[in-house]
């Protein structure tokens, strides 16, 4: 039994190195999409204290649209511009409808809120688009959908390149992410607003706007990370679940540290498929990535509360 | 203050309203026969060309026969959205004046099975639910006609064997299924199986939440290397399935799903990626059928139709097995409306005529759905027909049929089916036996 | 008028403290009684007890559960479901090893399995809060339904995974199983709930009660005037679990009938967490109020184009419910974030000092 947990996965691994790459590729991949789930869910939280737990829901709708506007005979990198207005339009109608009344309630009530919206969302969007299954517009975005095939080491190493398309294209993201949060004015006053309120509207913020921006920017987010991870899997309803797998990731990297997002996502997507590979599935029956990356967090916690990045919380009486 | 009393006010009319609700009275001029569709939720991508080819059919008869008999079909969907509990809410709604409940989930199934015992109301669960069902002595109100998940394993086995079950020996066969009760269902037979012929039989789990992200599931079937893989998926799985073996570069023509993992939809997010992909199935579309022809007449041409595009949609599998799905009930109503000289039947009524159902080369031909359904019979002992099924090959395109009927070995299945449907009966004692029944 | 408080006055300081200080409630309350006793079992379908009856109490009891660890102790947890699920699995597990037992007696039992496996998800509590908490029950909601399904002692070896309730006796009577009459399984129900919720309005206002609000308002101070914190928060999860195990086995042993692992996962989880927060966080009356809302809510929007005699599919009609109540639940989050439990204290208020405006 010792020999299963402490000696054979490592033999496995250096026996079959070309698998262990393959897997920590695959780890990584669905790393890069937690981080940019998590991603989205840490701006609005820094921003607004908001626990924003509709950010699943936003990819599937985000992507929906998209593959609905095409279907209904919007070109491609048309449904692409009108798919972020929409965002726009969705971003707007939270922050006037839900938000703006609840400024100022406890965190919790704004949470069960942001629940209302995923659910509201459910609704609306199958009462649009319908729950069938829909095939992302790969090709029609332009990317590219073949892949590429290594021997390294006599084996065999697989690489989407929609799969690397989508790597580049986070990094792209989030790069482009940090240099707004960092040099732009809007950036600045986001970053303002997450460090105090108060003093942030003292100085002439406006709340409202910024609320708007920040959504609109997690609607960004969640479009990219909806065609990611539609071109994957198609897209449905289903997506939905993967918004559970970014919740681990801010509990390691800090709900409120964007680098924190994007590390903690990168390690949870990887360990997570090498625990499943090499003790989950011989050991366990399989199935562990549902719960891995909650109990690594939670154990890591015990030890950091506030997460491996996250602000050291002082409080006072 | 106005305000609050009158939401106050509305409160109570509410809860008072919810509390004195009831189902209405019904008039015998009508039967009627709901639904518990999956229209919404992850597993939609099935249910949504299921339920409409089902509804079409019931849609068609009202049209042009009048309904049956001369009796109205009152078709009515309560939705479930795939989820026990709402299912088991639509059951209790609907089973008053229903004289069939059609579960479509093998949780909902078992869940109602021990119901359907004191309120008297045959399940119609075509192709799925809980395989020992067919021990009709046993399980007097369930019927799931006309073949069961066993049938389907053992037939696939027989398929991949090529006719000699020896030759499987020493063979790996992964098995990737739903992680949930539908998903587990065949393995009891296949385990047997494996030990009878000597194969090595690995189930790789899929988790709901792992539906559409399967690669460390791949990832294991391409470290095991099976020489075959069989799939057990639902909805969302299903895609998820066929985009990760496409990606792993899984030969196709080795992989070979259940009759619900061979939906039309699911094959065209690969394309021709997929092409040599199968799925064991007991039906097959007959677009130049008269039925089909008939439903396009009275059904979509009058714009009664929910399917989007009917030139396309209505050629599909899973369409036209909905359409069988209904002529079963649908043949069954007919059955006990002669047996028993009544128009208007009733549950226990339609019981005896799914009991009795002969669904031979005549009678499919005569409702214009030859080669729809291989032709079955079932008695009181047998509550499945077990019909055979046919193997279909995804050719880039559509599906299309690649073997000639298959039979599953009921010398393995039977005696199973027997050993559980007892257990099932030991664990729920004290459980009614249909003792008047001598197969 | 009707909740004229003048001449009721207390002379003891007993008097003061009693449950219903005010006659009109006491009055009230056993109307509620006497509806849920005598009228509602008289008048009820079939339906309506499947539907309505049952699951609210059942429903009200988890949320009850929920609302003493997230109201009172201020410790949010998203793991509710898994916690029910560990009561009904036990529950199953002492129902088949000894067939001879009480029923009542092995659903209160099984409650202590529920209680054991919430404390111990409970110790992350004392490092971490809020929501990195949440997130840490979250590691138990996914871990649990796991178990459940890999851990085939569970459910017996059954092959489909599932388990199913047998015909159970309680007393000559049966109250369990397919064969069960629901009148009967409702009575069951109520008295469980009812003593679980007299226990709790107890608990809840004494001495245990006041260290959980001490530790909700601010732990740090409240570990200042000398609270432990550990046992309080840790005394919060096990109640609380214990609570939400015996409405886990009521789910699945007076109502459903049969579960599947799946049945615990999270959107039960959430189903509950609604229910407390739009009954009422910190209110016992709250979470019936709060069930009434949420279980009763869908059915009867599902009823309401049969009886308008319109013609909306199943489909549509479900996507429309699931948008009216994600509408709803951001509705009365913004017209009384306190809950309903709340806004019947203002409607109350308002009736004391009828027909004065002040």
């Amino acid at each position: 039994m010792l020999n299963q947990i402490f000696v054979k996965p490592f033999v496995d691994m250096v026996s079959a190195p070309d698998f262990l790459l393959q897997v920590v590729w695959e780890g990584l991949v669905s790393g890069v999409l937690y981080a940019l789930i998590a991603l989205g869910f840490v701006l609005i939280y820094k921003s607004s204290r908001i626990f924003n737990f509709a950010q699943g829901i936003m990819v599937v709708f985000a992507a929906l649209t998209l593959v609905g506007l095409h279907e209904n005979g919007v070109p491609a990198l048309l449904a692409l511009p009108l798919t972020l207005v929409v965002m726009y339009l969705l971003a707007m109608a939270i922050e006037r409808v839900v938000l703006r009344p609840l400024v100022n309630q406890p965190d919790i009530i704004l949470f069960m809120a942001t629940i209302g919206i995923t659910l509201f969302l459910v609704g609306f969007g199958e009462l649009i688009f319908g729950g069938e299954n829909k095939v992302m517009i790969t090709e029609q975005l332009g990317i590219p959908t073949g892949s590429y095939t290594f021997e390294p080491w006599g084996g065999l190493l697989i690489l989407e390149q929609k799969d690397i398309t989508a790597v580049i294209g986070a990094i792209v993201l989030v790069l482009a992410l940090l240099l707004f949060l960092n040099r732009s004015k809007m950036g600045r006053a986001i970053r303002a607003l997450g460090d105090d309120h108060q003093a942030a509207l003292s100085v002439g913020i406006s709340l409202s706007t910024i609320w708007v921006l920040v959504w609109f920017i997690a609607g960004i987010i969640a479009l990219a990370t909806g065609i990611v991870w539609g071109a994957r899997a198609g897209v449905s309803f289903a997506l939905e679940v993967i918004a559970y797998k970014a919740l681990p990731v801010l509990m390691l990297g800090g709900l409120e540290s964007v680098s924190g997002a994007i590390i903690g996502g990168l390690m949870i997507g990887i360990l997570e498929k090498l625990f499943e590979i090499y003790w989950g599935q011989p050991l366990m029956g399989g199935n562990t990535e549902t719960w891995f990356a909650f109990v690594l967090a939670l154990f890591v916690l015990l030890f950091r509360p506030q997460g491996l990045f996250g602000e050291r919380i002082i409080e006072r009486v | 203050m106005i305000k609050l009393t009158r939401m106050a006010a509305m409160a109570t009319v509410l809860a008072v309203g919810t509390a004195m609700y009831s189902p209405a009275a019904f008039a015998q001029d009508s039967i009627y026969v709901p639904n518990l569709s999956y229209r919404t939720g992850p597993f939609a991508a099935t249910g949504i060309p299921l339920m409409n080819g089902q509804r079409d059919y019931v849609m068609m008869l009202n049209a042009r026969d009048g309904g049956v008999g001369g009796v109205k079909l009152d078709y009515d969907e309560c939705e479930t959205g795939y989820s026990t509990e709402k299912g088991v809410e639509c059951y209790e709604k609907t089973k008053d004046k229903a004289v069939v409940t059609q579960p479509w989930s093998t949780g909902i199934t078992l869940q109602v099975l021990p119901k359907t015992n004191v309120d008297k109301i045959p399940i119609l669960a075509p192709g799925y639910g809980f395989s020992p069902m067919a021990d009709g002595k046993i399980f007097q109100w369930a019927f799931n006609p006309p073949a069961g998940y066993w049938d389907a394993a053992s037939m696939i086995l027989e398929y991949l064997s090529g006719g000699d079950m020896a030759s499987l020996k020493g063979k790996k066969i992964a098995f990737l299924h739903l992680d949930h009760p539908y998903g587990k269902e065949p393995i009891p037979l296949f385990e047997a199986m494996a030990k009878k012929y000597g194969f090595t039989f690995l189930p790789i789990p899929v988790g709901l939440k792992e539906m559409q992200n399967q690669s460390a599931q791949w990832l294991q079937i391409r470290r095991e290397r099976p020489d075959n893989v069989i799939m057990w998926g639902w909805g969302a799985m299903n895609a998820g399935a066929i985009t990760e073996a496409v990606k792993t570069k899984y030969p196709m023509d080795k992989f070979i799903g259940i009759w619900w993992s061979g939906s039309d939809d699911d094959m065209l997010t690969v394309g021709e990626a997929g092409k040599g992909y199968k799925s064991i199935s007991w039906s097959q579309p007959q677009p130049d059928s008269q039925a089909m022809a008939d439903i396009k007449k009275y059904v979509i041409d009058a714009g009664n139709s929910l399917v989007e595009n009917p030139d396309v949609d209505t050629k599909k599998v899973f369409y036209q097995r909905g359409i069988v799905i209904s002529m079963i009930l649908v043949e069954g109503i007919k059955a006990a409306q002669e047996h028993f000289g009544v128009k208007a039947v009733n549950a226990e009524q339609v019981r005896w005529g799914l009991e009795n159902l002969d669904m031979n080369a005549e009678t499919l031909a005569a409702l214009g759905a030859t080669g729809m359904v291989p032709p079955f019979k079932t008695s009181c002992g047998n509550h499945t027909g077990h019909s055979g099924a046919w193997m279909l090959e995804w050719d880039g395109a559509k599906f299309v049929p690649v073997s000639d009927l298959l039979q599953a070995d009921q010398s393995a299945i039977e005696p199973l089916i027997e050993q559980k449907a007892k257990e099932y009966a030991e664990a729920n004692a004290p459980w009614p036996v249909n003792n008047d029944c001598k197969e | 008028m009707l909740y004229r408080t003048a001449g009721q006055f207390k002379t003891s300081y007993k008097a003061d403290h009693a449950l219903f200080p005010v006659r009109q409630d006491a009055v009230l309350l056993w109307i509620i009684v006497f509806l849920a006793v005598v009228v509602f079992p008289l008048t009820a379908s079939e339906f309506t007890f499947q539907a309505l009856l049952i699951p609210v109490l059942i429903y009200s009891l988890a949320a009850l559960g929920l609302n003493i660890l997230t109201g009172y102790a201020g410790q949010l947890s998203l793991g509710t479901a898994a916690f029910m699920g560990v009561g009904a699995y036990a529950t199953y597990k002492l129902i088949t090893i000894f067939p001879e037992m009480n029923l009542l007696a092995a659903i209160l039992l099984s409650g202590f399995f529920s209680a054991a496996v919430g404390a111990a998800f409970g110790l992350p509590s004392l490092r971490i809060k809020g929501f990195y908490l949440a997130i840490a029950t979250l590691a138990a909601q996914f871990f649990l339904v796991w178990l459940f399904e890999k851990w085939a002692w569970l459910y017996n070896y059954n092959a489909s995974g599932a388990i199913q309730v047998p015909n159970i006796d309680f007393f000559g009577i049966r109250v369990a199983g397919p064969t069960a009459k629901s009148i009967v399984q409702y009575y069951f129900v109520l008295g469980v709930v009812a003593l679980m919720t007299a226990l709790s309005i107890n608990l809840t206002r004494g001495r245990i009660g006041r260290i959980w609000k001490a530790v909700r308002d601010m732990d740090i101070a409240a570990e200042l005037v000398g609270i432990n914190l550990m046992k309080a928060k840790l005394l919060a999860f096990a109640v609380s679990s214990y609570i939400c195990g015996v409405a886990g086995a009521l789910f699945v042993f007076l109502w459903r009938g049969a579960a599947e692992p799946n049945l615990f996962d999270i959107p039960l989880s959430f189903r509950i967490l609604f229910i407390a927060i739009i009954g009422g966080l910190g209110s016992v009356m709250g979470n019936f109020l709060g069930a009434l809302l949420i279980v009763a809510l869908p059915v009867v929007i599902n009823t309401i184009p049969d009886a308008l005699g319109l013609d909306i599919g199943a489909a549509p009609l479900e996507h429309i419910n699931t948008m009216i109540v994600g509408g709803l639940i951001i509705f009365f989050l913004i017209v009384e974030p306190l809950g309903l439990a709340r806004l019947w204290q203002i409607i109350r208020e308002k009736f004391i000092i009828w027909p004065f405006p002040h």
